[in-house]
């Protein structure tokens, strides 16, 4: 089996990682580099649960090889907290009771926060849209909306 | 689930990439996107001894104009095609059709070269190695069994993506290279109609562009596209129309294209006839509509019976037809 040397930027920080060419983004970076936020739910790219930000955009991690995500900038929802603070999406999230098993909510904070870099005012329409690749089974997706539009307000 | 080991390729060059696929032949996967791909070697569907990414692979990105036509990169994102002016402007179907591909962070990856070239699709085909294992293998996976039509001995596999209707509609063209050279093909060649082998591409070419010839004067374009939910879903049936008026204000060119009706987009020329000659207040787009319902196959090998798909391709291509028209008011 194929072992890979790459350099993976991840929350500001640059990894050294030995790797086989199989393995997917979000395997090394769940079994690699201990960054569990990132989820496996569906395994097939249709949930969203595995969402990452790659140089700003949302992508699959589960599709991605990891070989392929070298000279990326990879954001996961480890690198949004800056210590004991929590980014306004998280705290947006937490008020208005948008987390219920939390399986899903890396990848919907990460998606909103991509969202609101582009459109910091964006509709109910456009939020909704932008989060259409991200599954909750739990909340019904109201509150998490809502949260998106607090955050988007500057509101917690 | 694990994807099988492999060996990996990554080519900086399109001659690289021919050149790898010819030294290769038969045993390369190639990874664009990855939307696909990677699905596909999970669920032990394909198992290529090597696999290629083309992300690395220089002027494989890119909308260009170049003298009567507007060519795409077959590494183009999904994103970037449904955020093109350009392709707004003449092309605006195709704008309709990629912003409706899958969600917005699988558009962010995905290309139009692997939309177009994706293979078929059945419900039970598209499973994983475990539950395959659990009926008789059928046709398309290499055996002599169907699971949706029992002692079929044609697969009936779906073709799915939502971008070759469109690019047939514009008439467009794909670039194939090998290491020998470059033929160009109507997208619509690019389908055989066996669901055992659906695409006419070998095995050592590449896409490398898609070419579509401005359209003149007025004209108009649409997409539409049924499936269970708003988002994610693949189509279950879609139609693509394209209609251009003469300076006289009578429909010159009319072309009407089925989808996830087959292993092959359907262009339904009884249809685009109906529409041929007339003014676009005189268009019957129920006529149109019929006559694709009346060529379009559909079986209970996808998420909804067959028999309502095949009802549904006359309310897509239905709306399509309205939609074109009333494009052309516009326009």
């Amino acid at each position: 089996m194929e072992k890979k040397t790459i350099s993976l930027s991840v929350n500001g920080q640059v990894f050294s990682v030995s790797t086989y060419v199989h393995k997917t983004l979000l395997e090394v970076l769940r079994e690699d580099l201990g960054l569990t936020g990132a989820k496996e739910s569906c395994g097939e790219g249709a949930c969203g649960s595995c969402t990452v930000l790659l140089d700003g955009l949302p992508v699959r991690s589960c599709l991605l090889l990891a070989v392929e995500a070298e000279g990326r900038a990879i954001l996961t929802i480890e690198g949004l907290a800056s210590g004991p603070r929590l980014h306004p999406i998280q705290e947006a999230f937490v008020e208005h009771h948008a987390i219920q098993c939390g399986f899903c909510t890396p990848g919907m904070i990460l998606t909103a926060k991509a969202l609101l870099d582009d459109t910091p005012h964006p509709t109910e329409k456009e939020i909704r849209r932008a989060l259409s690749g991200n599954i909750c089974r739990c909340t019904g997706y109201t509150k998490i909306v809502e949260a998106i539009k607090a955050a988007s307000r500057g509101e917690p | 689930m694990r994807l099988p080991p492999f060996l990996y390729l990554a080519p900086r060059t399109k001659k690289e990439a021919v050149e790898m696929l010819s030294r290769h032949r038969g045993t390369v996967g190639i990874v664009a996107g990855g939307t696909d791909m990677v699905n596909r070697l999970r669920q032990r569907l394909v198992s290529p001894a090597y696999v290629m990414s083309l992300k690395g692979v220089e002027g494989f990105r890119g909308i260009e104009e170049q003298r009567g036509r507007l060519v795409i990169a077959a590494g183009t994102t999904l994103r970037e095609i449904g955020e093109s002016q350009a392709i707004s402007a003449s092309f605006f179907a195709l704008v309709e059709a990629a912003g409706l591909v899958a969600a917005p962070s699988i558009r962010s990856m995905a290309t139009i070269g692997g939309n177009l070239l994706q293979n078929t699709r059945c419900l039970f085909y598209n499973q994983s190695e475990l539950v395959r294992s659990a009926a008789p293998t059928c046709l398309k996976d290499g055996g002599q069994a169907c699971s949706a039509i029992k002692g079929a001995r044609r697969c009936s596999s779906v073709y799915q993506g939502d971008m070759a209707p469109v690019l047939i509609a514009f008439d467009a063209e794909a670039v194939l290279r090998k290491a020998g050279g470059t033929r160009r093909v109507p997208v619509a060649a690019l389908f055989s109609g066996d669901g055992t082998h659906p695409l006419t591409i070998e095995e050592d070419e590449l896409l490398t562009e898609i070419r579509l010839p401005f359209p003149r004067g007025a004209f108009a374009s649409s997409y539409r596209k049924l499936r269970m939910r708003s988002g994610l879903d693949y189509p279950l049936a879609s139609s693509a129309c394209f209609l251009s008026l003469s300076k006289k204000g009578v429909i010159d060119r009319a072309r009407l294209v089925i989808g996830a009706a087959g292993p092959a987009p359907l262009a339904v020329e009884g249809g685009a006839a109906l529409l041929t000659g007339v003014r676009p207040e005189e268009a019957d787009p129920h006529a149109a509509a019929d006559r694709a319902f009346r060529e379009a196959g559909a079986i209970d090998n996808l998420l909804l019976p067959g028999a309502y798909r095949k009802k549904m391709v006359k309310v897509v291509a239905r709306r399509a037809v309205e939609a074109a028209l009333a494009g052309l008011r516009g326009a």
